[in-house]
């Protein structure tokens, strides 16, 4: 059975002082360190898990820009055998990205597309089924289960309150991977120094029929931090105090 | 995968071992986990494929303490066989999920928590404190990813700058260049991260052009000590200089503490490295301090759990804390204040405190704390003794 993942690098931004740039465009991103996707993580274990059951070979496929081969690098520590990079749109969106990907991916017999549900930057989660609709292939997003059954996926979704639910996918298929689908392994330095005698395949826009001024429809008219809300109310006193505060707002609001 | 077992060994003398069980014996998790040395040291010995035994997961409840191959009479290095077993583990990515976290972080941010690299210093903004790069000193006071992060641990960064600065004593810090030491690391089986971070530390150390190493950590003072292979620097641990500066005159103290003190050792200071002498030093040099020693104590002392990768690992160990245990006996001795001279003891034992309920007997103090507090009636930290009539 044959897999592609496709991958993104993302800034880490959860513990980082943010900045935004002068022309309001985007966040600074100097100052940060970069990583695979969480959600894509899951995905490429899933991927290896699925080869140790079927047999067949991983492909990570990302679009970014030549620094995303560390995590494509990662990727192949984590058990892919081949590594795609696709030079990057210096204007993009999620659309534009499925459109690349649909390219790269189109005619090459792959039995499955796994994608994680959303990136850590953006978090719009829009590539996986844009990129399905484009291949024209069926899909199962927001994923925590898979099960291969002949030419079949049998899957279960994530839904809203603890609910799940359980469909079946004629392959080839698109899923996008929800965390939590396995336990990712960690990545010791030492098979990251191995990985990175492997090779990483180089493709350019014009190599899949596109150009690097594609027009896309989402553009970013300014970044700005949340505007400051209503402050919080905090309690003060001794902890007896505080509790009998706060379960005066409990009664209070439960009316 | 098989593993040939011949290289451990070889490698960590299994082959020496008269199965006397002293190992066993003095290991401060043998009651908290089904770890057992002494077997393990056997069956690795005897079996041709270790491999099924190095899925235990009591493998991650050794702390690395150290009493085991400190004690051991033949020499086996036991201790080096643990972390050889999870650097193993590591290189196949079996370590448990927050070990990984922790391992991910530091080759992300530098430190095991993954905090924000840039604000490493974050804690000195204040404090009047040299940045080496910027300025320059021939001592580095090396500061350590939990004294730089824990809001609870910065208080010992906070207590050393003041005093040092009391002591007249020109120092500096790397500031957000500087990285974890890898002590750690190399306990949580992350040979080639700790090779690396070894690399980059002596690099900057030299090119930083200082002469001495003051460290916080017992940890990291090992590690730099013992273990980093180009490193010719002097290291010290900031209990040997500061007991240094009250001999010579440079540090006085003129407010009394009068409390009744007891010492917990630190593994990594006390019977790793033999720094015993300077922490009781600087307590009985504290005017009004009543130190009271514990039954166990020095080589003997009881490892608090917080070395070895513990403060990361989740679980793997059941019934009562040591900490707890060491807290009980502070308390039977009448001791008002427990005093350490590390991070991670600093804060297995005040949770322990929590858990005894016992916040009203006793306070755990590190020794900067109280040596800052006995400089002038200024208190940098609201300490108080604790009060049994409360």
């Amino acid at each position: 059975m044959n897999i592609a993942v496709c991958v993104k690098r993302i800034p880490k931004t959860a513990e980082a002082d943010i900045f935004i740039e002068k022309d309001g465009s985007d966040i600074k991103k100097d100052h940060l360190v970069f990583y695979l996707n969480d959600w894509d993580g899951y995905a490429v274990r899933e991927a290896a898990l699925l080869k140790e059951k079927h047999g067949g070979e991983v492909t990570v496929i990302t679009v970014g820009p030549e620094e995303a081969k560390e995590v494509l690098t990662r990727c192949l520590a984590m058990g892919a055998d081949r590594a795609l990079r696709i030079e990057e749109p210096p204007t993009q969106d999620s659309y534009l990205i499925a459109k690349i990907l649909s390219r790269a991916i189109k005619n090459q017999a792959f039995d499955l597309l796994l994608l994680g549900v959303q990136a850590e930057d953006d978090n719009c989660g829009q590539v996986g089924v844009s990129l399905a609709q484009m291949l024209g292939l069926p899909h199962a997003a927001i994923v925590n289960h898979i099960e291969i059954e002949g030419d079949k996926a049998k899957v279960r979704r994530e839904l809203e309150g603890g609910i799940e639910e359980l469909t079946e996918l004629k392959l080839p298929a698109v899923l996008t991977i929800q965390t939590g689908i396995n336990e990712p392994k960690y990545v010791s330095l030492a098979a990251l120094l191995e990985a990175e005698d492997k090779e990483i395949k180089d493709l350019g826009m014009e190599e899949l029929g596109l150009t690097l001024s594609e027009s896309v429809d989402t553009k970013i008219d300014q970044v700005f931090f949340p505007p400051v809300g209503k402050m919080a109310e905090i309690l003060k006193g001794n902890p007896e105090e505080v509790v009998t505060q706060l379960t005066e707002i409990i009664k209070k609001k439960k009316g | 995968m098989k593993i040939d077992p011949k290289t451990f060994i070889q490698d960590y003398l299994l082959n020496i071992c008269i199965q006397c069980g002293t190992c066993t014996g003095g290991c401060p998790v043998k009651f908290r986990s089904p770890l057992n040395m002494r077997r393990l040291v056997r069956q690795t010995y005897i079996t041709n494929d270790p491999s099924p035994l190095f899925k235990s997961p009591e493998l991650w409840a050794c702390t690395t303490c150290s009493n085991c191959s400190l004690r051991c009479p033949a020499g086996v290095k036991n201790v080096e066989l643990i972390m050889a077993i999870r650097n193993l583990l590591a290189n196949q990515g079996e370590v448990p999920s927050t070990i990984r976290d922790a391992l991910e972080n530091t080759f992300l941010q530098g430190n095991p928590w993954g905090r924000f690299r840039d604000r490493r210093a974050d804690w000195a903004k204040e404090l009047g404190v040299k940045i080496l790069g910027e300025a320059a000193s021939e001592t580095l006071l090396y500061v350590g990813c939990a004294p730089s992060y824990d809001p609870r641990v910065q208080n010992v960064s906070t207590a050393l700058v003041k005093i040092f600065q009391k002591a007249d004593l020109d120092f500096g810090i790397l500031g957000k260049k500087e990285s974890c030491c890898g002590n750690e690391i190399r306990r949580m089986g992350e040979q080639a991260l700790f090779k690396k971070l070894t690399k980059d530390n002596t690099n900057l150390f030299k090119k930083s052009g200082i002469k001495r190493i003051i460290t916080i950590s017992p940890h990291c003072y090992n590690t730099f000590k013992n273990e980093y292979p180009d490193l010719t620097i002097p290291v010290q641990h900031y209990t040997q200089v500061i007991a240094d500066l009250m001999e010579t005159g440079k540090l006085k103290l003129s407010k009394a503490l009068d409390l009744r003190t007891t010492y917990q050792d630190p593994c990594f200071l006390g019977k790793q490295n033999l720094v015993f002498d300077e922490p009781r030093k600087i307590l009985t040099f504290i005017p009004g301090l009543e130190f009271v020693e514990m039954e166990r104590s020095r080589q003997r002392s009881l490892c608090c759990e917080g070395g070895g990768g513990r403060m990361w690992a989740e679980g793997g160990t059941e019934g009562t804390r040591n900490g707890e245990i060491r807290v009980k006996e502070a308390v039977a001795l009448g001791a008002k204040v427990m005093a350490t001279a590390c991070p991670f003891c600093l804060l297995t034992l005040e949770d322990a405190v929590k858990i005894s309920g016992l916040t009203s007997e006793i306070v755990i103090k590190d020794i900067s704390e109280l040596v800052a507090e006995a400089i002038d009636e200024n208190p940098i930290t609201k300490f108080q003794a604790p009060n049994n009539h409360q």
